[in-house]
């Protein structure tokens, strides 16, 4: 190829595919097309949906004024909305108290189930079980545990002297009790994403630390815990996508009482729209929400792409 | 430095045995060598050396001190495993000194080890690197790095090798045979491999089922194995084996098929133990060689070449028994062929044939 051809030939040419290669990606696009045909219909429709809702009135109690164009009226109403505000700091709250605290009690409980049990499936059924048991039902029972009369707590508690305590209808301590139920309810499926971690991690890692002279407590810090960095980041992302979406739990034990001292964003968002029918403003709430879980997940998700066995 | 002794040992993981009494004494800054088949209990006694596995009975002494019930940290011991067992979130060099800071090693002197032991190894260049970033003989060296550098009191190797290409087996196997060299600590390794066991170590172990074959050096354990299995593991191709009646007077062996081959004077005295009975023959590759096509030599069928390069070994038909041969490189043989055969039978080793027991010494 003589030099002049070289200067002619376009600097950033696409590489030509064969008949195979194009053949082959059209098939790729055929076989993907139902999937985002799904999304498109469960995800981008909704969304799209809740967006045009939230810049428009939209009252099932007042028909007669239609459903015109209000620009961001909602949303400069929620920002100066008492119970919004309140309702979001309560979802901080859960967040803030019952993501780390259903990992710590997960991890617990995962390590418990990593010992070499003779009989494994008592542990793994004890695991499962908070788990599989639906939010609601899950709420009821600790709404009967902390119950003033009759409650477990308060029984077990009166042993010992203590109480009665108003679990449920003192601010302070209806939050306590929610979110001990929300621990309880979700720590089974932070344990199994980390038991599934730490299966991973080969036995001989702990022999060698062993034989290098670290104890359990340093092959914990030394070992598990690093090895286990990306199970973790893996269940606070779960835990904190559902954690912002906080409902059934306090929904059950308090109904978001005593006041609004429980209710979260998610319950004020059902209550302004089921409630009190106002579409309109209960959609401009939920974008709200939308919002903040793409934020907590976009900033995790920068987390992981760390994966601490390389570079 | 210490001994290891290995006194009546025995393992069962619940109701199975696997070891079942083994007495072995590895002095100080010997290299000994476990070897045997799969399942054969040797890297169970190594664990058990390291305190990775309880003793059911009998005793392991460390330098002169019993050590069963010390856990593995206290026993100055370290271990190279077959996986490396590297800490994968560790630099090399963290993974190198963690069993320094382990034990409360001052920072400035971590370093100067680290540096000492990397050099050693050649590793210098690598240290900040993470094991995922390394080859496998790079891994290995941490590895042994990482074993070096606490300079302990007997250094345990489980199967290091088994994990790397046959070039890269060959260069580590100098490198280990260096370090011992190097800094003369007491070496207990387990490999399944002969070839590894001959070339490295003073003394090799043959174990099978849990029970110990031989303790003896490479040479002895070639020369004049105990037994049928020892015989028939040590060397590379294995040692030939054939049943064989001997006639009283020893003129012959018959090897079925109507073969009868006759036996040179100077062989007869070796073969003495089997005068007038039924033994185990087993000859060694190089003692069956092209015939001079003298009174000796017998006529052989050919079954398979390999050619090697340096030699060629030739599979070939004997009456009923199949034995190789090293033949020269230009042997110019091929499959269904036949050759005269000379059988050096004063080399040869007799075993019973119900207990496998040698009978020549």
């Amino acid at each position: 190829m003589s030099a002049a051809t070289l200067d002619k030939a376009p600097p950033k040419a696409k590489p030509r595919l064969s008949p195979l290669e194009r053949s082959e990606r059209r098939l790729g696009f055929i076989l993907l097309a139902p999937a985002f045909l799904l999304l498109a219909v469960v995800v981008l429709y909704p969304i799209i949906e809740l967006l045009t809702t939230s810049v428009r009135f939209y009252h099932l109690a007042q028909p007669w004024m239609g459903t015109p164009f209000i620009g961001l009226e909602h949303y400069a109403r929620a920002l100066s909305d008492e119970r919004f505000w309140e309702s979001t700091l309560n979802t901080v709250l859960y967040i803030v108290i019952t993501v780390p605290g259903a990992v710590i009690v997960g991890l617990g409980l995962a390590l418990l189930a990593n010992q070499p049990f003779s009989i494994k499936w008592p542990v793994r059924l004890g695991l499962l079980l908070p788990w599989a048991l639906p939010l609601v039902f899950a709420g009821l029972i600790f709404r009967w545990f902390f119950e003033y009369n009759q409650g477990l707590v308060n029984n077990a508690l009166g042993f010992f002297g203590i109480g009665p305590i108003p679990w449920l209808t003192n601010p302070t301590f209806a939050f306590a009790a929610t979110c001990i139920a929300i621990v309880w309810k979700t720590s089974s499926f932070v344990a199994l994403v980390l038991l599934a971690g730490l299966q991973t991690i080969p036995k001989s890692l702990y022999e060698a630390a062993e034989i290098d002279g670290a104890g359990k407590w340093q092959q914990f810090v030394e070992i598990t815990l690093p090895m286990l960095r990306p199970a973790i980041v893996v269940a606070l992302i779960f835990r904190t996508i559902t954690a912002i979406q906080t409902f059934d739990i306090p929904y059950a034990m308090t109904n978001g009482g005593p006041g609004h001292s429980t209710e979260t964003l998610a319950m004020y968002i059902h209550k302004t729209t089921i409630d009190f029918l106002d579409l309109g403003y209960g959609s401009a709430l939920a974008v709200l929400m939308f919002i903040v879980s793409v934020i907590a997940t976009t900033g995790y998700l920068r987390h992981t792409r760390r994966d601490p066995r390389k570079a | 430095m210490a001994a290891v002794e290995i006194r009546s040992v025995r393992k069962s993981f619940g109701r199975v045995d696997v070891i079942h009494g083994i007495d072995i004494t590895v002095d100080d800054g010997e290299f000994a060598v476990l070897v045997g088949p799969s399942g054969c209990g040797k890297s169970t006694l190594l664990r058990m050396i390291a305190g990775l596995e309880s003793v059911s009975d009998g005793e392991i002494a460390i330098g002169g001190k019993v050590v069963n019930d010390l856990p593995p940290r206290e026993r100055d011991i370290a271990m190279v495993f077959q996986d490396y067992a590297l800490y994968p979130h560790k630099t090399v060099a963290e993974n190198i000194a963690f069993g320094l800071r382990m034990r409360g090693t001052p920072k400035p002197e971590m370093e100067k080890l680290v540096r000492e032991a990397s050099d050693i190894l050649q590793i210098g260049h690598l240290l900040e690197r993470k094991p995922g970033q390394l080859s496998g003989g790079q891994r290995q060296r941490v590895a042994m790095g990482r074993a070096i550098v606490r300079r302990p009191k007997v250094f345990l190797f489980d199967e290091p090798l088994s994990n790397l290409d046959a070039q890269l087996r060959a260069e580590m196997r100098i490198e280990i045979k260096k370090l011992h060299q190097r800094f003369g600590t007491t070496i207990v390794y387990v490999t399944h491999d002969q070839i590894e066991a001959m070339t490295l170590a003073d003394r090799i172990a043959i174990l099978k089922g849990g029970y110990l074959q031989q303790f003896a050096s490479p040479n002895t354990c070639y020369a004049r194995p105990v037994n049928r299995f020892v015989a028939g593991f040590i060397g590379s191709p294995p040692m030939n084996f054939a049943e064989t009646d001997v006639d009283a007077g020893i003129s012959r062996l018959s090897l079925g098929q109507g073969l009868s081959v006759p036996v040179s004077p100077e062989a007869r005295q070796r073969l003495q133990p089997a005068a007038g009975r039924r033994v185990v023959l087993g000859l060694r590759p190089e003692h069956v060689k092209p015939g001079a096509g003298g009174p000796s030599s017998v006529p052989a069928g050919v079954e398979l070449v390999e050619p090697l390069g340096s030699e060629t070994l030739v599979l070939l038909r004997l009456g009923d028994a199949l034995f190789t041969g090293r033949f020269p490189a230009e042997a110019g043989l091929k499959p269904g062929d036949t050759t005269p055969v000379d059988c050096a039978f004063a080399n040869a080793h007799l075993f019973d044939p119900q207990s496998g027991q040698a009978l020549t010494a």
